[in-house]
């Protein structure tokens, strides 16, 4: 189980004619999604538009986005691995019982429909959000997801797209790929980089209290994280570059004032389907870029002797 | 006074990274912007050039960016498990130096993906 099948916003908007939201609500957090990109533009073979698109939405409460959804499917909270692994037995023509869909909080006959609708689409998309991710099963929540996108090609086209939230996370996930072979939470501090999810990423260690400094770039955990995390950034040295002073800078040693990216500082970013657009700023920033000061950091640590003692001779030779 | 006019802008706020906005801006604020939804509109309102803060601050008090990467850099060093944390309203650009500091200092870095 691994891998994800997705495509371009690009492709959503030429091609797909059933288009699935699950845990996300497009209409609030990501306001252009319908009309730049999936539900209302016409495409080269979706000449009518919306009218050739089907919706379909999954979530535990009725969201704005309900109102753009043809069908909406409301599934009891915690319940998605379970929709979801029934949803992959309908696909390969298993039965499911019907009292433990209901548990799901939809019904065999709502489950039958959304299978043989998915079948049936000419090019389907399942973007997920953090509602599907953040909850009950976590990321083993997002593999179902994915494997059923992936076996639904034995049938139709099918793709899979996570809805991402800041706005350069995906560019985080495909520069940590190219420098290091991991996406998120790699551990460099053995000189090689490890990769453990739960042990490596951020509020794992900060609960745990094993890291003994930090810097803060991009983010403003001071703000989003659970109470303990921020309690042990505020016991650390924690260093913090944002544009403006934050919630994080209050409790950190060292705060450095840097430019707002895209809006006066230049560079590139990536749209939530990994495709790397350039930023145009309008305005000049009294501050340093963020990209200035880290170089200046690093610049300022190569100075000091190299820590890592597998780089230094050995007595041995 | 007259406005800058800055076409194709792209917007960081949210994952769908639309760069078809178009800004209207002075020398220090972002007066107008186009085709920008809500959230887009109010993230390139919320940003001036303005010096409003500090260059730095060392433990709450104003200090030099010299000084502050001198701090920063002496903290990171002696750390024995150091985090780089965060990295998604920066360029990426910024994320390959994150990176190549998290190596040279033998920490961990890590992005929101992780949460």
């Amino acid at each position: 189980m691994g891998g994800k099948v997705t495509c371009t916003l690009g492709e959503v908007k030429n091609r797909a004619d059933l288009i699935i939201y699950w845990g996300g609500n497009p209409a609030e957090c990501h306001p252009r999604h319908f009309t730049k990109y999936t539900l209302t533009q016409k495409g080269k073979f979706i000449p009518k538009g919306r009218k050739d698109r089907t919706m379909i939405l999954v979530d535990i409460r009725e969201t704005p986005s309900a109102k753009a959804a043809d069908i909406f499917l409301q599934v009891r909270p915690n319940k998605d691995f379970e929709v979801l692994s029934a949803l992959r037995a309908l696909v390969k023509g298993q039965r499911i019982d019907a009292a433990r869909a209901a548990e799901t909080g939809l019904t065999v006959e709502q489950l039958q429909d959304f299978a043989d609708r998915m079948k049936q689409a000419r090019f389907g998309v399942l973007f997920f959000g953090m509602g599907l991710s953040m909850t009950r099963g976590k990321h083993m929540n997002s593999a179902a997801l994915l494997s059923l996108a992936a076996e639904l090609n034995a049938f139709t086209k099918f793709v899979a797209m996570p809805m991402r939230g800041h706005g350069n996370v995906t560019g985080g996930d495909v520069i940590m790929r190219w420098t290091t072979g991991y996406p998120f939470g790699v551990n460099l501090s053995r000189g090689y980089p490890r990769f453990n999810p739960g042990e490596f990423s951020t509020v794992d260690l900060l609960l745990r209290g094993d890291n003994d400094a930090a810097l803060i770039l991009g983010a403003d955990p001071g703000a989003t994280m659970p109470q303990p995390a921020i309690d042990h950034l505020a016991r650390i040295p924690t260093i913090t570059l944002d544009p403006k002073v934050t919630h994080t800078s209050r409790l950190s040693r060292v705060h450095i004032t840097t430019a707002a990216t895209g809006i006066s500082a230049p560079g590139t970013v990536y749209r939530m389907d990994e495709i790397p657009l350039p930023l145009r700023p309008p305005l000049k920033s009294p501050y340093p870029t963020d990209e200035e000061v880290v170089r200046r950091i690093y610049k300022a640590v190569a100075k000091k002797p190299m820590w890592l003692p597998l780089l230094e001779p050995t007595a041995k030779g | 006074m007259e406005l800058t006019i800055t076409k194709n802008a792209t917007c960081t706020f949210c994952g769908c990274v639309c760069d078809d906005i178009e800004l209207h801006s002075d020398t220090e604020r972002i007066v107008e912007t186009k085709r920008a939804c809500i959230l887009g509109e109010s993230w390139f309102r919320n940003h001036t050039a303005e010096r409003l803060y500090p260059d730095a601050l060392i433990d709450g008090e104003p200090a030099t960016v010299d000084e502050a990467v001198e701090e920063a850099a002496e903290y990171l060093y002696n750390a024995h498990m150091p985090l780089v944390y965060g990295l998604s309203n920066v360029t990426c650009e910024t994320q390959r130096e994150a990176v190549a500091l998290a190596e040279m200092i033998g920490g961990v870095v890590d992005s929101h993906t992780s949460l």
